[in-house]
C-alpha cells in the first residue's frame, strides 16, 4: 500500500502532505525534511527511486518476513518546481507508482489547465480532493485520468487561483506578463 | 472585524518575506478567536486557514472540536474543509473522535454522492477497533450503492477497517467477492477489489486461491496496466501454493512480455516470474528455458538501455531477487551489472553493489575492488552535508518561506521532468558502504577467493586513504566481531583487516609490518590521510599493534619508533595512543636487544638516547586523561628508567678494553616480556567453550573470616603512627590485601545509606578507638603488629611473610586447600592450575591439536597459508549451549524487530489469524465450520437483540401513552419528550445493525429490566421515563450518547435542518 503522499518544492515548501497513517505533526515535519535533503541532493539524472531516510530505515538488520508491512519504496518525480514523493511498501510496483504519479499531475493539469506551482498553493484543497480520488486510505482507487477528473468536478467548481492575484500580489511587475 | 480567508493568509505569507514567523503567529491566534465564533462560514475559514499553516508544522490538534463542528454543518463546502481537517489533524489519541461516530453514520446514510465519499476517504485516517465495529454495519450497506466510484471506495475503506478489526471481513468478504466476481461491475470497481485482493494475498495467500480463474481472465482480458500488475504481484504469491497455476499463466504473461508497451508491467511480469517460482517450477522444459531466457534478457536489456536510470535500478532489484536461486544465470550477465558500479546514479550503484558482493570469485575480485577503489579515487570528497543550503535541520526547520521566484512558480508542471547530467559527488555513506563492500568481498570465508596478499595490503592501504572525513557508522562488523571491540568507523574496520592479515598470513607478515610502518611514519602522514579530521586514523591503532608484534619485520624499525615517539603522537585518541604505548617498547626491544653485538660506547650513546627519548614522550603521558593510557605510561616509564640505569652503569667495551656483554636487563629481561607464545586467531566462541574446573567454587568466600579482618585492619590502622617508617615501607612493599580497607573509609555512597547518628557513632569509636590504644609498650605493640599482619596476609599469596617457613602455620582456607591439593605444598609457579588447562580426560588429543594448531589450514595458492580461528573441540553440551544462545539471540531480536514497527507501518498481522474461507469451503473443515458457527451465533444475538429493543420500545409508548392519559394535555415539556423518543426510536433502530457477541451480555440485562418494569407497571410516570432512559444509555454503552445529551437542543437543530 502507499503509506504517504508529499508534495513539495525545490526549496523543500510542503504544497501537500497526506499520512495514511495517523502521526505526529513533528514527525511528520521531520521526515518531510529527511526526504526533502536526499531528494535535492540528486542529480537529475538519476532515477526516481531514493534510499530509505534515516526515520524509515529499518532498525535492525535483520529482514524479517513481515517486511511487505513496512514502508520500503520512496519514489520521487520531479516537475518544474515540484518534487512528488510516494511512500509505498514492497506491495506496490515501482515503475507503476511514477506512472501513478504521471496520472496525478496531468490530472491537475487538467483541472487547472496548464497547472503551476501557485495554482496548487492556492488551491491545496483541490489537490486534495484529486488525491481522494486517485488513492483512499493508501489503496490506489483510480488510475483512469478521465474517472479522476470526473471525480473531482462532481464535487464542484475548481477555481483556479484567484484572478485578481497577478494584481495584489506584491510582484506586480513579474505576474504582469501572464 | 476584518477576517481573513485562505487565499489573504497565503498572500499575507508571501508579502511578509522574513518575518513569516511573526505573521504566522499572528494569524494562529486570530484563527484560535475565529474557530470559536459562532459563524459557521467563519469557522471553516479558519479551519481551513489551520488546515494550511499544519502543513508547516503547526499543530492543530486542540481545534478538534471545532473541526466535528464544521463537519456536522449541513453545507458541503464546510463539510468538506471540516472532513479534510479531521484527516490531516486527527492523531490516535484525539478525545472528540468517540463524538465523531454518529456524524459519520450519519453522513454516510445520507443521499449525497460527494458527502458520502467525504466520510469513506475519511474513515481510514480516523477509525479505531470500536469505531471499526459500529460502523462496519453502515459501511456494509454502501457496497450496493448505485454509484460505482461510491462502492470502489466502499471496498478500499472497509480494507483499512479490517486491519484495525479482522472480523470486518467477514460479513464484508462475501460481498466484495460477489462484486469480483461479477463481471458487468463497473472496471474501476473490480480494479479496486483487486487492490485490495492484493493487498490481503500475501498474508493468507491460500484464501485467494479460489479466486484464480476470475483473477486469470482479468488478466488476459487487459486494458488495465495497474490491475494488471496486481493481479501478477498477486499471482506470484499464489503460485508457491498451487504449482499447476504455473502452466496456466506462463503462456499469457509471456505474451504480455513480447507484446505489452507499458514497461512496467512488462517488468513486473518478469518479475512475477521470478518472484512467483515459476522459473524454477518450469526448469528443464522446453518452454521453461525458453521464459527464463526470454526473461533474463529483458533484464539485460534494461539494464543497457540508455538513458533511464528507472529501468537499470529495478532490474538490478529483480536480479537480486534471482541470486540465490539462479547465481549462474546472474553470474552471466555480471559484465553488464558490473557496469551498473559506476553508474552515475548513486542508487543504481548501490544496488549493483549488493549483487556484486554475491558475485565475485577468485578471478574477478581484484579487477572488481580495482574498479571500486578507482571510482573512491576519482570522486571527490563531497559530502552531501557540505552544502549548508541542503542542510534542514530538523523538526522545526519548516517554515513556509515567501517565495521570491514567482517566475519559477508559474513554470507549469506538466513540463516534462527536468533531467540534466551531471556527476554527483560521493556521499560520505555511500563511501563508507564501498570500503566495507571491498573489505566483505575481500574477507569471504577466510579469504577464499584471496589470491594475492600482497595487493590485498595495497588495497588496505589506499582505502585508509579513501575512509570518510566523518566516522561514519560502519555497518561492516560481522566477520570482525572476534576482535572483540566495537567498530566505530570504517578505518576501525580497515585497521582489522590488516591486522587480520598479518596475523593470519604468515607469509605477507613483512609486507603487513612495512604498511603498517607506512602507515605510521609521521612524515608520511599527510599524504596517508587527506581527509581533514580523524578519517583514516581509526586504522593507526592496528598499524600500531602490527608494528609492534612484528617489529623484526620492519624495514626500518628506527624510523617507526620515531614516529611513535613524535611529539604529535601524544594528540591521538587515547585508543590509539594505548596502542602505541604497547607497540613503543616492543619496537625499542627489536632495537636493541642483540645479544651478539658488543656493548660499544656507540651502541651505549645509541641506547641511552633511545631510552632517553622514550621517556620524555612517556613523562607527560602519566598525568593523561585515559586511565588505561596513564597506566601503560607508567609502567614503560619505570622501565625505561630502569633500562636506562642498566645502560648507564654497563661498562662499555671500550672502557673495559675487550669485549662487553650488553647489559641482561636490555638483552634478556625486557625482550622476555614481549616473546613468547605467538599470537593466533582465536575463535568468538573459543572462549565460551573453556569448560569450568571441578574445583571452581564462586561461591564460597575467598576469606571466611572476612569480618576478623576488617576488625584488625581497623586495629591496624590505630597503630599507623606508632610505626610511620614501617608503614611507609609496607605501603611501598606489600601489596595490601584486598580487604583490608578499614570499615571507616568505606565508599561514601555506603555511608550515605546510612544514618548519620551511626556513622557518627562508628566514627567516635574509631577515633576513640585510636585514644585508647595510645602505645604504652611500643616493643610490645610492633609485635602484636606483626602478629596480625602475619594473621591478614596469610592467604595473600603475594606477601612474603619473613617468619613463615613454608610448611605454613595458616589457617586452611578454601581456596588456600585448592591450592594446596593442586600444588601440594610448595608453591610451584609452573604447577599453577592455569597453565594445566586439563579439562577432561578424553578429547585430550584432540584439543591439544585444536589449541595449539590453527583448526583448519586453507591452502589458498602455493604461498598463503591463511590460520583459521583457534577453537576448543566442544562437547555436544557447548554445542547445545552456543545453539541455545544463538537462538535466544534471534528470537530477541526478532521480538525487537517486531516491536520496533516502523514508522508508517500499517500493521496488517492481525488479519493473517482470521480465514476467508468460511464460505469457499477449500482451507481447513474445522475452522470453517467454527467460523460457521460464530456467524450462526451472531445473527441469532442479533435477532434476540432487535426483539428486544422492540419490546423495549412497545412498553415505553404504552407507558407514554398512560402519561398521556394521567397528564392534561398542552403541557410545554411535551414537545420536547416527544422529539425525544423519536429520536431515541432512531438511535434504537440504528444499534439493530451493529450487534456484536460482546453485547449479548447486555441483551440478557435488558430483559431482565424490562420484566422487572413488566411487574411494576403502575409506577409514576416520572420516574417509568427516567428508567427509560436509563436502559437506553445502559444498551449505548460504547456510544457517547451520555455527552451528547448536552447539546441535544443543538443536535436537533441540525437534524431538523437536515
Amino acid at each position: 500500500m502507499i503509506n504517504a503522499v508529499l508534495v513539495f518544492n525545490n526549496n523543500g515548501q510542503p504544497r501537500l502532505t497526506k499520512f495514511y497513517t495517523q502521526l505526529d505533526t513533528a514527525v511528520q515535519q521531520r521526515l518531510l525534511s529527511e526526504i526533502f535533503t536526499l531528494v535535492a541532493a540528486r542529480p537529475p539524472s538519476s532515477c526516481n527511486f531514493l534510499p530509505l531516510p534515516p526515520l524509515l530505515a529499518p532498525s535492525s538488520r535483520t529482514t524479517s518476513t513481515e517486511h511487505n508491512d513496512a514502508p520500503s519504496l520512496v519514489t520521487y518525480r520531479h516537475y518544474a518546481t515540484l518534487y512528488f514523493i510516494l511512500i509505498s511498501t514492497s506491495t506496490e510496483s515501482p515503475l507503476a507508482l511514477l506512472d501513478l504519479v504521471q496520472v496525478y499531475v496531468e490530472a491537475l493539469d487538467r483541472l487547472f489547465e496548464n497547472v503551476c506551482e501557485l495554482d496548487l498553493i492556492f488551491n491545496f484543497e483541490t489537490l486534495h480532493a484529486v488525491l481522494a480520488e486517485m488513492i483512499v486510505g493508501g489503496v490506489v482507487v483510480e488510475t483512469g485520468l478521465e474517472k479522476v477528473v470526473e471525480g473531482v468536478r462532481a464535487q464542484g467548481r475548481v477555481a483556479k487561483r484567484p484572478v485578481n492575484e497577478s494584481r495584489a500580489g506584491l510582484s506586480q511587475g513579474i505576474w504582469a506578463g501572464r | 472585524m476584518f477576517e481573513k480567508d485562505i487565499y489573504q493568509l497565503i498572500r499575507g505569507l508571501r508579502a511578509h518575506k522574513g518575518a513569516e514567523r511573526d505573521y504566522i503567529n499572528q494569524a494562529l491566534a486570530e484563527c484560535r478567536r475565529e474557530v470559536r465564533t459562532t459563524d459557521l462560514d467563519a469557522k471553516a475559514t479558519a479551519l481551513l486557514k489551520l488546515v494550511y499553516l499544519e502543513m508547516f508544522g503547526h499543530d492543530m490538534s486542540w481545534a478538534s472540536f471545532n473541526v466535528l463542528e464544521v463537519m456536522s454543518s449541513a453545507k458541503f463546502n464546510h463539510k468538506r474543509v471540516g472532513y479534510l481537517a479531521a484527516v490531516q489533524s486527527f492523531r490516535p489519541d484525539t478525545e472528540v473522535l468517540m463524538l465523531a461516530e454518529n456524524l459519520l453514520k450519519k453522513d454516510l446514510g445520507g443521499a449525497d454522492k460527494a458527502t458520502i465519499a467525504l466520510v469513506l476517504t475519511t474513515i481510514p485516517h480516523v477509525v479505531s477497533p470500536a469505531m471499526a465495529n459500529s460502523l462496519l454495519a453502515d459501511l456494509l450497506t454502501r457496497l450496493a450503492h448505485s454509484s460505482p466510484a461510491i462502492r470502489k471506495k466502499t471496498i478500499v475503506t472497509l480494507y483499512r477497517l479490517a486491519l484495525v478489526y479482522p472480523e470486518t471481513l467477514r460479513p464484508a468478504w462475501p460481498k466484495i467477492k460477489e462484486l469480483l466476481l461479477d463481471e458487468d461491475e463497473d472496471p474501476s470497481v473490480t480494479a479496486a477489489i483487486v487492490n485490495v485482493v492484493c493487498e490481503l494475498g500475501w498474508r493468507r495467500p491460500q484464501d485467494f486461491l479460489p479466486l484464480a480463474p476470475r483473477l486469470f481472465e482479468l488478466l488476459t482480458a487487459g486494458g488495465n496496466n495497474w490491475m494488471a500488475i496486481k493481479i501478477i504481484k498477486l499471482f506470484s504469491t499464489l503460485t508457491p501454493l498451487e504449482p499447476r497455476l504455473v502452466k496456466k499463466l506462463l503462456p499469457p504473461l509471456t505474451s504480455i512480455i513480447k507484446t505489452t508497451p507499458a514497461m512496467s508491467l512488462l517488468y513486473e511480469c518478469v518479475n512475477g516470474i521470478i518472484q512467483g517460482g515459476i522459473m524454477e517450477a518450469v526448469e528443464g522444459t522446453m518452454e521453461g528455458d525458453e521464459v527464463a531466457r526470454l526473461c533474463v534478457n529483458k533484464l539485460r536489456a534494461m539494464l543497457v538501455v540508455e538513458g533511464d536510470p528507472n529501468l537499470r535500478f529495478v532490474a538490478l532489484l529483480a536480479f537480486a531477487k534471482i541470486t540465490s536461486s539462479h547465481a549462474d544465470i546472474v553470474a552471466q550477465h555480471s559484465d553488464v551489472i558490473l557496469e551498473c558500479i559506476d553508474d552515475p546514479d548513486i542508487s543504481v550503484r548501490t544496488r549493483a553493489l549488493d549483487l556484486v558482493v554475491g558475485m565475485i570469485n577468485a578471478n574477478n575480485l581484484q579487477q572488481i575492488v580495482e574498479r571500486l577503489l578507482k571510482q573512491l579515487r576519482s570522486a571527490g570528497k563531497a559530502p552531501a552535508t557540505a552544502d549548508p543550503s541542503q542542510d534542514r535541520g530538523m523538526p522545526h526547520g519548516i517554515e513556509p518561506l515567501a517565495d521570491d521566484d514567482d517566475e519559477d512558480m508559474q513554470t507549469t508542471i506538466r513540463a516534462k521532468e527536468t533531467k540534466s547530467a551531471q556527476a554527483p559527488p560521493l556521499p560520505d555513506d555511500y563511501r563508507t558502504s564501498v570500503i566495507e563492500r571491498i573489505l566483505e568481498m575481500c574477507s569471504r570465508e577466510t579469504y577464499a577467493h584471496m589470491n594475492d596478499f600482497e595487493w590485498y595490503i595495497g588495497v588496505l592501504v589506499e582505502l585508509v586513504k579513501q575512509c570518510p572525513a566523518s566516522t561514519g557508522s560502519g555497518t561492516f562488523g560481522s566477520h570482525n566481531a572476534g576482535v572483540g571491540k566495537e567498530v566505530p568507523s570504517v578505518a576501525d574496520a580497515v585497521g582489522n583487516e590488516l591486522l587480520n592479515v598479518a596475523v593470519r598470513v604468515k607469509a605477507v607478515r613483512p609486507e603487513a609490518a612495512a604498511a603498517a610502518q607506512s602507515l605510521l611514519l609521521f612524515d608520511q602522514r599527510e599524504q596517508m590521510f587527506p581527509a581533514a579530521g580523524s578519517g583514516g586514523q581509526g586504522v593507526l591503532s592496528s598499524a600500531a599493534f602490527i608494528a609492534g608484534e612484528y617489529a623484526t619485520l620492519l624495514p626500518s624499525a628506527e624510523a617507526v619508533l620515531t614516529s611513535l615517539v613524535h611529539v604529535s603522537s601524544a594528540q591521538l585518541p587515547p585508543q590509539t595512543l594505548a596502542s602505541y604505548l604497547q607497540a613503543i617498547p616492543k619496537v625499542f626491544t627489536t632495537l636493541t636487544s642483540d645479544q651478539q653485538a658488543a656493548w660499544t660506547s656507540t651502541r651505549r650513546t645509541n641506547t641511552t638516547l633511545l631510552i632517553a627519548r622514550i621517556i620524555h614522550f612517556l613523562g607527560p603521558l602519566t598525568l593523561h586523561p585515559s586511565l588505561e593510557v596513564q597506566e601503560r605510561a607508567v609502567e614503560y616509564l619505570d622501565l625505561m628508567r630502569l633500562a636506562s640505569e642498566a645502560a648507564s652503569s654497563q661498562p662499555t667495551s671500550e672502557e673495559s678494553d675487550g669485549y662487553a656483554e650488553p647489559p641482561l636487563l636490555l638483552t634478556q629481561a625486557i625482550p622476555s616480556l614481549f616473546t613468547g607464545m605467538e599470537l593466533n586467531p582465536v575463535a568468538a566462541a573459543a572462549l565460551r567453550k573453556v569448560p569450568l574446573p571441578d574445583d571452581l567454587a564462586l561461591d564460597s568466600p575467598i576469606n571466611s573470616n572476612l569480618q576478623m579482618l576488617l576488625q584488625q585492619a581497623e586495629d591496624d590502622a590505630s597503630a599507623f603512627d606508632s610505626g610511620q617508617a614501617d608503614e611507609v615501607s609496607r605501603f611501598y612493599n606489600e601489596k595490601p590485601s584486598a580487604v583490608s580497607v578499614p570499615q571507616h573509609q568505606r565508599p561514601a555512597a555506603d555511608t550515605l545509606l546510612d544514618p548519620p547518628s551511626s556513622v557518627l557513632a562508628s566514627r567516635s569509636s574509631s577515633y576513640q578507638h585510636d585514644a585508647e590504644t595510645e602505645p604504652l609498650d611500643r616493643a610490645a605493640a610492633k609485635a602484636r603488629q606483626r602478629a596480625e599482619r602475619r594473621e591478614r596476609y596469610k592467604d595473600d599469596p603475594y606477601y612474603i611473610d619473613p617468619d613463615r617457613d613454608g610448611s605454613g602455620t595458616s589457617t586452611p582456607t578454601a581456596l588456600h586447600n585448592i591450592l594446596r591439593s593442586a600444588n601440594g605444598e610448595e608453591l610451584d609457579v609452573d604447577a599453577i592450575p592455569v597453565m594445566e588447562l586439563k579439562f577432561d580426560a578424553a578429547p585430550e588429543g584432540e584439543r591439544k591439536a585444536g589449541g595449539r594448531a590453527p583448526v583448519a589450514k586453507k591452502k589458498v595458492k602455493r604461498r598463503f597459508e591463511i590460520a583459521g580461528d583457534e577453537t576448543l573441540e566442544g562437547g555436544e553440551g557447548d554445542e547445545g549451549a552456543k545453539a541455545t544462545a544463538n537462538g535466544g539471540g534471534a528470537s530477541v531480536a526478532a521480538a525487537v524487530s517486531r516491536a520496533k514497527k516502523s514508522l508508517l507501518e500499517v500493521d496488517s498481522s492481525g488479519l493473517s489469524s482470521l480465514s476467508l474461507s468460511d464460505d469457499a469451503g477449500a482451507a481447513s473443515g474445522r475452522n470453517a465450520a467454527a467460523s460457521y458457527v460464530d456467524v450462526e451465533r451472531r445473527r441469532a444475538e442479533e435477532e434476540e437483540m432487535t426483539r428486544a429493543i422492540k419490546e423495549v420500545e412497545r412498553l415505553r409508548l404504552e407507558m407514554q401513552r398512560a402519561q398521556e392519559r394521567i397528564q392534561p394535555m398542552g403541557v410545554p415539556e411535551e414537545g420536547t419528550v416527544v422529539r425525544r423518543k423519536k429520536k431515541k426510536v432512531k438511535k434504537g433502530e440504528g444499534l439493530e445493525g451493529d450487534v456484536d457477541e460482546g453485547e449479548g451480555g447486555e441483551v440478557a440485562k435488558r430483559r431482565k429490566k424490562k420484566k422487572r418494569r413488566e411487574s411494576e407497571g403502575g409506577e409514576t410516570r416520572e420516574t417509568g421515563e427516567v428508567v427509560e432512559g436509563g436502559d437506553h444509555e445502559g444498551g449505548e454503552a460504547d456510544t457517547p450518547a451520555q455527552t451528547k445529551r448536552k447539546k441535544k437542543k443543538r443536535q436537533v437543530t441540525f437534524e431538523e435542518e437536515a
